[in-house]
């Protein structure tokens, strides 16, 4: 009789989405219209995500395994960083579809998420509270990779 | 370096595929227009709607509830302006045939007396009875028109009334779950495609919203011009001709000349003997097709099917021949859609790349599921 007084419980792929950094900040019905955006693919160990030089149309989370973000053609000199589960990828072509800097490979069997550019520019004009939550955290990410960057060169010795 | 224009293919091979394949589909769609016709209703529907369902999103209302408030609202309105205009169609419908003979008698009489003027004007008509030949034809047309074209439009839109109220109901589904239909088809899609998936979604969904947001907002741009024209003019009910011309003007080609007529009979009718207000009637739709073509539909469907003029006017000629009016209206939308997927596939096709990456992702999993199989 008072099971409307009951605390919901979450759908595990909700909470999953949850843990990722990006949308950490989402209530749990913004999640389930981000749930409804996100497209789960699945990649081998050495398989390609995108090449350099493609116009990028989505974002990367990496939900299980690693990514090697690489030249291409040489991924072990050409090595650049390796994406753990919860961080994300191919950011910049959210903001604009610009090609895509370097390529991007799977380092051991992997499960990602991907949002396209189009989806969200929808939720900018749908959900603009989803979507400026998402941009910030986007922004922080940036940031931090900036920082991250700028603390490498720095500490290289001349 | 890949751009997105390079993301579709373009060339003769591609327009004639498309074409075949536009064709083919609108054969298809002649065998079942009960579905063919609410389908293209809800579509024009759901991009009518999905402004008011977005401005419902942003204040804070759930997608799944702002397409349920919006369709559920538009039903309602229908239901309410149906109601007390049913027992009007049916007066009307009783007085209807006596009515539309009446317009063409009009129609008729105008005919007349303009062949009689030029046959009075010139010597070479008088001596081909160019009036009396003229005028038997005439008749034969309007009797021909009564009773079979009309009768049979409406008996064909008394039959596809019931399957109208799919509209709504498709229109509902089509703002709720729009981007479910998009995830599902794209889970298909080999890794080594799904970027260009996605593009082409989103050039397909532009291409369709451009043309379809464009028609709607021409409309009502050219019921604005015709009837601010006509009520100058003078001739009655000018808006609610005005808006009838704008929806015909959704056929291609014919619809502008039909609009026209209808303006023309209803005009000649009531002004027996002031022919100026006919010839100012033809000037206002005249005014209207030439602003039209140089003004409003670059404003409004512009480039929105991205197509050469020579398959866009192959392509209408081709819709009404196999599938009539609504291969018409059908064709050109049906078309950009059906390039931007012809387009996105011959683009993976020619991209050796792309085919080298997916060959591979196949050997690895072939390796994969048959690492313990071995002999």
């Amino acid at each position: 009789m008072f099971g409307f007084l009951k605390q919901k419980t979450e759908h595990p792929r909700i909470s999953q989405i949850r843990q990722i950094g990006l949308f950490s900040t989402l209530k749990p019905r913004e999640l389930r219209v981000i749930e409804g955006l996100l497209h789960e693919r699945e990649y081998l160990q050495g398989e390609v995500v995108f090449d350099e030089g493609e116009e990028g149309q989505a974002l990367y989370v990496v939900l299980r395994g690693r990514i090697l973000i690489c030249s291409q053609g040489d991924p072990v000199a050409g090595r650049v960083a390796e994406i753990p589960v919860g961080a994300l990828f191919g950011e910049l072509a959210l903001l604009d579809g610009i090609p895509r800097s370097k390529q991007a490979r799977a380092a051991e069997n992997s499960v990602v998420l991907a949002l396209s550019r189009a989806d969200f520019n929808g939720l900018l004009d749908t959900h603009a509270a989803i979507a400026s939550k998402i941009a910030l955290q986007l922004a922080r990410d940036l940031g931090q990779k900036l920082v991250t960057r700028f603390l490498t060169v720095e500490s290289r010795p001349l | 370096m890949k751009s997105g224009s390079s993301y579709l293919a373009s060339g003769p091979f591609v327009w004639l595929v498309t074409i075949a394949i536009t064709t083919l589909l609108l054969v298809a769609s002649t065998k079942a227009l009960w579905l063919v016709v609410p389908l293209l209703i809800a579509i024009i529907l759901y991009y009518m709607m999905y402004p008011v369902v977005r401005r419902l999103a942003l204040s804070g209302i759930g997608r799944d509830s702002a397409a349920g408030i919006v369709a559920g609202g538009v039903t309602l309105l229908v239901v309410l302006i149906m109601i007390p205009l049913l027992p009007w169609l049916a007066a009307q419908s009783v007085s209807g045939e006596q009515t539309l003979l009446r317009y063409l008698e009009g129609g008729r009489l105008l005919v007349d007396r303009t062949l009689a003027g030029l046959e009075s004007q010139f010597a070479f008509l008088r001596r081909l009875d160019f009036h009396a030949e003229m005028g038997k034809r005439a008749a034969e047309f309007g009797d021909t028109f009564v009773q079979k074209q009309i009768r049979e439009a409406l008996v064909a839109a008394a039959v596809s009334l019931p399957s109208l109220l799919l509209a709504p109901f498709f229109a509902f589904f089509f703002l709720r779950d729009g981007q479910l239909f998009t995830k599902l088809v794209t889970r298909g899609v080999p890794n080594a495609f799904f970027e260009r998936t996605i593009y082409m979604f989103e050039r397909v969904d532009a291409t369709a919203k451009s043309y379809f947001q464009g028609l709607l907002k021409l409309t009502a741009i050219d019921t604005v011009f015709l009837g601010v024209g006509m009520l100058i003019v003078g001739v009655p009910n000018a808006l609610v001709i005005a808006l009838v011309a704008a929806v015909l003007e959704w056929v291609p080609v014919v619809g502008t000349v039909v609009g026209c007529v209808f303006a023309v009979l209803v005009a000649a009718t009531d002004y027996p003997n002031d022919p100026w207000v006919v010839y100012a009637t033809v000037g206002v739709f005249v005014a209207n097709r030439v602003l039209d073509n140089f003004f409003f539909i670059p404003l409004t469907v512009g480039r929105s099917i991205r197509m050469h003029p020579l398959p866009t006017v192959l392509m209408v000629a081709i819709g009404g021949a196999v599938a009539g009016i609504p291969g018409l209206i059908l064709a050109l939308p049906l078309a950009g859609v059906v390039a931007t997927v012809v387009g996105t596939i011959a683009a993976i096709v020619n991209d050796p790349r792309l085919r080298a990456r997916n060959a591979y992702a196949k050997a690895l999993l072939a390796k994969r599921v048959t690492a313990d199989l071995q002999v």
